[in-house]
């Protein structure tokens, strides 16, 4: 392997987007190659850097705000600037597109389950829209914990998982299947994640699901039914998955 | 009539729930491509409502789950039709010649106090680093780091083959740490002075 495409393979390596045999060949490459090692710590930490650093640019609410209450370039009138009329328009952005969200993920799964996953889909896309991400900003589970307990009649679990790539950025109370239940708010690069809990009797393996560009992932243990809700990749919130019960 | 009228009425009203439920989630990562590729506020919001304006015209055609990467694709060449027509420069000429520069182009050890702690960078630095990359490489750092899309969905929004976005990222990276390296450099020749 010539130095110049083993340095290019390192960035897919560091990616995790290499298929097993080149991993490993690069892997035997990495171990005999001092300078190759240092280029990849190097790959990782730029990674880590532009993660933890780069300007987010959120969407000036003018824009959301244009889009709740009537579709660009509407209606017939042909514009022929390709800017639109975002004129008289109304108020209904939350409003309509709650009930968008609502609506249309009812069909994630029959019965019970998919009701219950509409319902945290719904509480998701919500809390992400209106800001009301937390009611609780905090990544101490010290702060969280009992922040929750007194709000509820169960105690949930509560970490953070900040050395794992999972950061605890506060809780909320919110009401799924006819029960308040505790709200665990993460953060893993740019992607929010909710992770439902409440008291359950039963337990049950992992089970994932995806609706509308979010992946969801529900299980039971310990006493409790966790449902976890996000945009980031399916494997990614299985970690979480496995995570989440061993908080304190 | 009436009636034909108000179904046509309730079948637009569902094609604009389904428009906002698919594309709202996404209105930040829209925006966030779009100011990155922009360089400005301005630009970058008129970009994306022209962004919003077809993504909302081809809607119809859309299926599947994936709106975010649909959505960005859309943004991502309403960028570049932009660029074309405002700062064509910075996308003209070829960016996916074969690396010349190999690995021992950077300094070969990442030990010692000369390393470059990019970790401990000063967050300016770092983001004007990101925004003096080309177009091409800064694209694909901003879908990558920014947004963690897969190869594969980059490959999908920047309609280029998977080993054009795994060229381009490792060359984006090789250019932002050369670049940090002289920034630091430069500025500890300026402490010493």
């Amino acid at each position: 392997m010539k130095a110049e495409e083993a340095a290019t393979l390192l960035n897919a390596y560091v990616d995790g987007e290499l298929d097993a045999a080149t991993c490993m060949a690069l892997e035997a490459q990495l171990a005999e190659n001092p300078s190759l090692r240092a280029l990849c710590e190097r790959l990782r930490g730029l990674g880590a850097a532009i993660r933890a650093q780069a300007h987010y640019h959120s969407a000036p609410g003018r824009l959301g705000a244009a889009l709740g209450s009537r579709m660009p370039g509407e209606p017939s009138t042909r514009v022929r600037s390709w800017r639109p009329d975002w004129g008289h328009l109304g108020a209904f952005l939350a409003g309509a597109a709650l009930v968008a969200a609502t609506v249309a993920v009812v069909s994630l799964r029959p019965g019970d389950e998919g009701r219950v996953g509409s319902e945290v889909l719904a509480s998701h896309v919500r809390a992400t829209l209106g800001d009301r991400l937390v009611d609780v900003a905090s990544a101490d589970q010290h702060t969280v914990k009992p922040w929750l307990s007194g709000r509820l009649n169960f105690s949930p679990p509560v970490a953070d998982f900040s050395g794992q790539g999972f950061e605890l950025l506060g809780g909320r109370v919110d009401y799924v299947d006819g029960q308040p239940v505790a709200v665990l708010v993460y953060q893993r690069r740019q992607h929010r994640i909710d992770a439902f809990i409440w008291p359950s009797s039963g337990e049950s393996a992992l089970r994932t699901s995806a609706a509308r560009g979010f992946n969801i992932d529900h299980f039971a243990r310990g006493g409790m039914a966790y449902w976890i809700v996000s945009d980031l990749n399916a494997n990614e919130l299985a970690d979480l998955a496995r995570l989440l019960p061993s908080g304190g | 009539m009436e009636v034909f009228r108000s179904s046509k009425k309730e079948a637009v009203n569902e094609r604009e729930h389904r428009f906002r439920q698919a594309v709202i989630p996404h209105l930040d990562a829209a925006y966030n491509l779009a100011r990155w590729l922009s360089g400005n506020d301005h630009d970058a919001e008129d970009v994306t409502q022209e962004a919003l304006v077809r993504a909302w015209r081809y809607f119809d055609g859309v299926r599947g789950d994936q709106p975010r990467a649909w959505l960005l694709a859309i943004v991502r060449n309403a960028c570049f039709a932009w660029l074309r027509a405002n700062r064509p420069a910075e996308i003209s000429g070829s960016f996916d010649d074969p690396v010349r520069d190999d690995l021992h182009a950077l300094p070969a050890t990442g030990h010692g106090p000369e390393a470059l702690a990019i970790e401990s960078l000063d967050r300016r630095v770092l983001n004007e680093a990101i925004a003096a990359l080309p177009t091409p490489f800064r694209e694909t750092i901003i879908l990558r780091e920014l947004e963690g899309l897969s190869y594969r969905e980059i490959a999908r929004i920047i309609d280029a083959p998977i080993g054009t976005v795994m060229s381009r990222l490792a060359r984006a990276r090789r250019l932002l740490i050369q670049s940090l390296q002289v920034i630091r450099a430069s500025a500890e020749s300026g402490v010493r002075r």
